[in-house]
């Protein structure tokens, strides 16, 4: 699905980032992880298209998006920004799902279905107040707003910052669903839980580079690679990483305690 | 890379002047391109704009600031020779329109006194600290405390803004608006509805700011509160006297 080929990147004479080779398949769900300023957004929106590579290809589905104007890419790429202030700029948040459909060039005869079934899925009152919303319900819209034309990839960029716990919840259950249902999305998240719990592959980016790719599993559980970009693990990993290999390599509470209990019945 | 008007670290003479100088040089060439009407002495007080970036070593921003005023001011141009009819013709233009020699040099000097006007403010203003500006201000001229800092804080949120604008541009952009269009009157006409959001998130941040100030006992600080260090200089009278004599000139030619 995304591509990255030798991508380098820099903000005037910063070189953010560094021969990076990236492959994302169709289907997953990809968290990117790192320390702040590691570069995380800009490889975000590297691959939505807004920044252009200093050298090396960005391919979404086999296609170089370097001669693409961002904006044509809307139907094929939903993006929710890390604050949904800078997304909503209409008053209800039935204008603001059309505004959406309307420029990511959806017929105007299927707008309406679309927008209904977005303020469905996201539990939204289609004439509620954007400026007086809070901020849950503003991420919701925003997010509402990039899946409403059902764009087959969804980039996110912190998601998930500044939600409360049912809020956070919420978002990320929309998430999952949606990428149940085929959608491709790529996260960068700092909630190491969350990327447990819902990533189905990482990326680790540290100092403008890719240091390492695999399941949350391997990634959470190889201690040098996370010390190297300065991540700590969830706080199950490192309960488990405590009993140095003696129960495995759980990565949910349920089956960490089976171990335990299986442990505890053999003795 | 830093937004417009923000303030840019350095060691330079002019970073050191007197910030109530660095208030005044502007305002003085200010008046100097207004009472000006020779065209020779508006470029050399663009070139002396010019100067004063290098000076404070900041001359790829200056001159990127020029070609930002240039391009907004090649509009007022292209106006300024449509309305202005009087004079001999020098090129008949369609439906009766031509370009005179009277449009051609009021649409220079206009363009040029407007550009050589606003720089030497936006020059100096990013090598002045806000804070050093606000206390010199309020210690030395005598300016309510409030109104020091109401006035550098209204400054300070001007980068922010445009900083704001940007990323809401982006912001839209990645939803489809065509922002990327080559044409600047489509672009334009989209920016309209993105007041929303820059108005809604500017209150909040201007709302979140006031409210942290008072916190921090703004309303308790007052002129006895201040320490202020900065003091007229020589440099600072040769940079009066240099924007003086060119104030004089603007009158004599």
């Amino acid at each position: 699905m995304i591509t990255l080929e030798k991508v380098c990147f820099g903000y005037g004479k910063n070189e953010t980032l560094r021969d990076v080779n990236l492959h994302i398949g169709k289907g997953d769900f990809c968290a990117i992880i790192g320390a702040n300023g590691a570069g995380k957004s800009t490889l975000t929106r590297l691959m939505r298209g807004l920044l252009r590579p200093t050298s090396g290809r960005v391919l979404i589905d086999g296609q170089d998006i370097a001669a693409a104007r961002p904006s044509t890419l809307a139907a094929k790429i939903g993006y929710l920004f890390q604050n949904p202030d800078r997304q909503l700029c209409r008053n209800t948040v039935r204008e603001e799902l059309l505004f959406t459909l309307q420029y990511a060039g959806i017929p105007a005869d299927r707008r309406d279905a679309l927008c209904d079934a977005a303020l469905e899925r996201f539990s939204l009152d289609g004439d509620g107040d954007t400026a007086c919303m809070s901020r849950g319900e503003r991420q919701r819209t925003a997010l509402a707003s990039a899946l409403a034309a059902e764009p087959p990839l969804l980039l996110l960029d912190e998601p998930t910052t500044g939600l409360d716990y049912s809020e956070c919840t919420a978002i990320m259950e929309r998430i999952a669903e949606m990428n149940e249902r085929g959608v491709t999305v790529v996260m960068v998240c700092h909630d190491m839980e969350i990327v447990l719990d819902f990533a189905k592959t990482c990326v680790v980016v540290a100092d403008g580079q890719v240091l390492g790719e695999g399941t949350p599993a391997d990634i959470f559980y190889n201690q040098p690679l996370l010390k190297r970009a300065s991540l700590i693990p969830p706080q199950l990993i490192e309960l488990a990483s405590r009993f140095g290999g003696e129960v495995g390599r759980p990565t949910h509470a349920e089956d960490f305690a089976a171990i335990i209990r299986e442990k505890r019945s053999q003795k | 890379m830093k937004g417009f008007l923000e303030y840019i670290p350095g060691d330079s003479i002019l970073h050191r002047l007197d910030p109530r100088t660095k208030l005044l040089m502007p305002l003085i060439l200010c008046l100097a391109c207004f009472a000006a009407d020779s065209i020779l002495l508006l470029f050399v007080i663009l070139l002396f704009d010019v100067a004063l970036g290098y000076l404070g070593g900041i001359g790829k921003q200056t001159l990127r600031t020029l070609s930002k005023l240039a391009r907004i001011m090649l509009f007022l141009f292209v106006l300024q020779i449509l309305f202005i009819q009087r004079g001999e013709t020098l090129i008949p233009l369609i439906a009766g329109l031509r370009i005179t020699d009277e449009g051609l040099r009021t649409a220079a000097l206009v363009a040029l006194r407007l550009i050589a006007a606003t720089m030497p403010l936006a020059t100096l203003l990013s090598l002045t600290k806000l804070d050093e500006l606000a206390d010199s201000l309020v210690v030395r001229c005598h300016v309510p405390y409030k109104y020091a800092y109401g006035v550098t804080a209204a400054i300070r949120f001007i980068p922010e803004f445009s900083r704001q604008m940007s990323e809401i541009i982006e912001a839209q952009t990645a939803r489809g608006v065509e922002f990327d269009t080559k044409n600047p009157f489509r672009r334009i006409a989209m920016v309209i509805p993105l007041c929303v959001p820059l108005l809604i998130s500017s209150v909040r941040k201007i709302d979140g700011t006031a409210m942290a100030a008072e916190l921090r006992g703004f309303n308790l600080r007052g002129r006895h509160n201040i320490r202020c260090t900065s003091r007229f200089g020589l440099s600072d009278g040769v940079g009066i006297l240099v924007c003086l004599a060119l104030a004089v000139a603007g009158v004599l030619l």
